[in-house]
């Protein structure tokens, strides 16, 4: 009687209770583990979000027009905002584009139609530096490459910038 | 271009191509108490037009470190050692110098200066981050860069 009441004997008892026990200490260790040998790839970059530029998309026309933003940058001693810039308007097939503004031969501010004798190209005031609507440079001018070119996406009608990358690369 | 390692570096392959230095003049004085607080934003002021400028036109223009002088010093003994600093620069060669300053006792002195005096009428105060100080700042840079540009 007393055999067939006893189910589960003493010995089987601690064996479920110690293995139980045993496999939640030795979860409890190798979840942490395997979360750290993962967790690179979960994390985002946080250098190449996009930001928020504050231009309505039905604004961006044919016309490269120019859109200031401001960055959180920081760098090995302090945190700082940082101004960026961009020209931005729509290609021919209707496609958003954001080029950098930095001229690629020695840095400085490019213009679209910055200078009357250049329509329709972006003009360097330092150096004479030109570039076609597309951001190729123009050969005989002192830049030996592309403007950069924006990441760029499209949010709720806004429109969202991120790292400008040289050209080939992107 | 200003004067750290990593622009220095690319300024010294492309030499010929960097033809303008811009020296920002600032006062400094611990002595007048009603003063210091404008004197001081004034030099904050400058040191971020000074950037400014320099990021519009990086590729032609040298900005070189602030030339801090005591402001009741001798107007003659500085403007020896300013043009010590023009006359460097001349030397290497650079065409152009400028000096930027809110400080209106250049003006008078201006023909004595080795180069184009740009004196701007003082910001006596305000807010750094706001935003008309931000816009204020952004349309003045780009008329000193066209002035500059004028030169070229």
């Amino acid at each position: 009687m007393s055999e067939k009441k006893q189910q589960v004997s003493r010995r089987q008892f601690l064996n479920y209770t110690l293995t139980g026990v045993g496999g939640f200490m030795a979860a409890g260790m190798l979840v942490p583990m395997l979360r750290m040998a993962v967790d690179p790839v979960l994390q985002e970059s946080s250098a190449g979000d996009l930001v928020n530029v504050g231009l309505a998309v039905e604004d961006i026309t044919t016309e490269p027009q120019r859109v200031d933003w401001k960055i959180d940058q920081v760098d090995a001693w302090y945190e700082s905002k940082v101004g960026k810039s961009a020209w931005v308007y729509k290609n021919d097939n209707d496609e958003v584009v954001a080029l950098s503004p930095i001229c690629k031969h020695l840095g400085c501010v490019v213009s679209w139609e910055g200078s009357e004798d250049y329509p329709d190209q972006f003009y360097c005031p330092c150096h004479g530096g030109r570039y076609h609507k597309d951001g190729q440079n123009i050969p005989g001018t002192p830049p030996t490459a592309a403007l950069d070119v924006y990441e760029s996406k499209v949010e709720n009608g806004m429109l969202y910038l991120g790292r400008a990358h040289p050209r080939g690369e992107a | 271009m200003q004067w750290i390692k990593e622009d220095l570096q690319q300024y010294i392959q492309a030499k010929e191509y960097v033809d303008t230095i811009i020296v920002p003049l600032i006062p400094y004085h611990l002595s007048q108490d009603s003063e210091l607080e404008k004197n001081a934003f004034q030099s904050e002021v400058l040191s971020i037009f000074a950037k400014e400028i320099e990021k519009e036109l990086s590729g032609r223009v040298m900005l070189t470190p602030n030339y801090h002088y005591l402001k009741s010093g001798s107007k003659e003994e500085e403007l020896k050692r300013i043009n010590s600093w023009a006359g460097d620069a001349l030397s290497q060669p650079f065409k152009n110098v400028f000096f930027v300053t809110f400080d209106s006792t250049w003006k008078k002195n201006e023909q004595a200066l080795d180069g184009t005096l740009i004196w701007l009428p003082g910001i006596q105060s305000g807010d750094l981050k706001s935003n008309e100080m931000r816009s204020f700042i952004h349309d003045q840079v780009e008329q000193i860069g066209e002035f500059i540009k004028s030169y070229w």
